[in-house]
């Protein structure tokens, strides 16, 4: 039953979200109508400004507001390490893991022949342009571990061999406190085929 | 039913958690399905699901769209890389661009397994693909037929065979030959000839080849161009710029 056509409006807009169903729409609804309305007006600006003005980044292609994201304009990052990511969530993923310090550039997808994406939608001139600008002197190819992930380093690395950068792919390996018998085939072939010499240090 | 023998061409997001994808299975041909819950971050599927590994599988369903019910490795994957990588990719968006959906096609299964490892030596990607494309023409049967239509004073057409000198040009809508006029370059008999024994992977032919199965395809492809062949073009063309032949 429907208690309003406003509040239906409302729970069929916040459906729009990830992870949000009719059930979770309609709980989240009478929350913010019932219990708090501020709360609700601060969700409606924030949305409003973010929408309006976080865009891509010039250089990198990340999301903010301003010319340059966050990352671009630190000075203390180092200049000549660059990582590829797909996607803002994975650049999220590599800072929150720490131990990097280099610069970043966000594609906003793959490679992938069969849905039609090609280099074009991928910013890959805008990657060239900063190779050209910047003194890296190595690229991560840190897209997905995937065929289309792959598919893309294969082409980045072809497309930057003229500008004498090293590439280098995040490793495959085992999973940090998992056992070896639950480790899917794929991924225990690949780091094996990937493995290092032992080291104590 | 039972274990189905699959290979995954294709998979793309669908809702949150599931995947939309596109099956080649040995006894029902491209099947499309919905792998339920694949995309979650703890499924077990997720590795499991991937391009270019032996899959067994079963599914529910009558219509179009069915769901997969299991999902199992049915042996390791191939691991596939650069080059290799796009040339499956290449194989993967011509099966799924060519064949209609639940037509059994359980020669160019068989060929398609063989051909994955094969993948991975550059020296006979090129051979191997051409001999797909070759066992995909005749699972649909819109294979070249090797005989040469001849105009008639009567109207209807006449067939003869190929004649090892002259030079040829292919009909697309007939599937037969006809010969070429002395401006047009066209292929010579001998080597149509040996094409029509099946020697499609011989090197010295591979430029015919290429050229005579490129047009057989056209037909069963549409207009649109296929992308993971672009792709490997521009490549290719990149390294061209690059390196300058020195002649």
């Amino acid at each position: 039953m429907a208690l309003s056509p406003l509040f239906e409006k409302l729970t069929e807009a916040l459906r729009t979200l990830p992870g949000v169903g009719p059930k979770g729409a309609q709980r989240m609804a009478l929350h913010l109508l019932e219990r708090d309305r501020v709360g609700g007006e601060r969700i409606v600006s924030a949305l409003a400004e973010a929408l309006e003005h976080i865009g891509y980044c010039q250089r990198c292609r990340n999301l903010t507001e301003h010319e340059c994201c966050a990352q671009c304009s630190d000075p203390r990052r180092d200049d000549r390490l660059l990582c590829i990511v797909e996607s803002p969530a994975d650049l999220l993923a590599i800072e929150e893991a720490g131990g990097y310090r280099g610069r970043y550039f966000v594609l906003h997808g793959h490679l992938s022949p069969l849905d039609g994406i090609g280099p074009d939608q991928i910013g890959l001139e805008q990657l060239e342009q900063q190779i050209v600008q910047g003194s890296f002197s190595e690229i991560v190819l840190a897209t997905n571990p995937t065929v289309e992930g792959e598919a893309t380093a294969h082409y980045i690395s072809e497309l930057l061999t003229p500008y004498g950068v090293n590439c280098s792919r995040l490793a495959y390996g085992m999973p940090l406190g998992g056992e070896l018998e639950y480790v899917d085939g794929g991924t225990l072939a690949r780091a094996f085929t990937g493995r290092l010499p032992y080291s104590s240090q | 039913m039972a274990l189905q023998p699959a290979y995954l061409l294709h998979r793309r997001p669908y809702r949150e958690t599931s995947a939309l994808v596109d099956l080649l299975t040995l006894e029902h041909g491209v099947v499309r399905a919905v792998a339920r819950g694949v995309a979650r971050p703890g499924s077990r599927t997720r590795s499991t699901l991937q391009p270019f590994t032996p899959l067994h599988v079963m599914w529910r369903g009558k219509g179009e769209l069915k769901t997969l019910t299991l999902i199992e490795a049915a042996g390791p994957g191939v691991l596939l890389a650069g080059e290799g990588l796009l040339c499956g990719l290449y194989a993967n968006e011509l099966l799924s661009r060519c064949l209609p959906r639940d037509f059994a096609v359980e020669a160019l299964f068989a060929h398609y397994g063989a051909l994955l490892p094969e993948l991975a030596v550059p020296a006979q990607r090129a051979a191997k693909l051409r001999r797909l494309e070759v066992t995909l023409l005749e699972a649909l049967d819109a294979d070249p037929v090797f005989s040469v239509l001849k105009a008639s004073d009567t109207g209807s057409p006449t067939m003869a065979a190929l004649h090892p000198q002259e030079r040829y040009l292919y009909d697309i809508g007939s599937r037969h030959f006809f010969e070429a006029s002395h401006s047009q370059q066209g292929v010579d008999g001998r080597t149509l000839k040996l094409l029509a024994q099946g020697d499609w992977e011989a090197a010295g032919l591979a430029r015919q080849s290429k050229w005579l199965l490129r047009q057989a395809l056209l037909p069963l492809m549409g207009d649109r161009p296929l992308r993971s062949r672009a792709l490997m073009q521009s490549l290719l063309e990149k390294r061209r710029q690059r390196a300058p032949v020195s002649s």
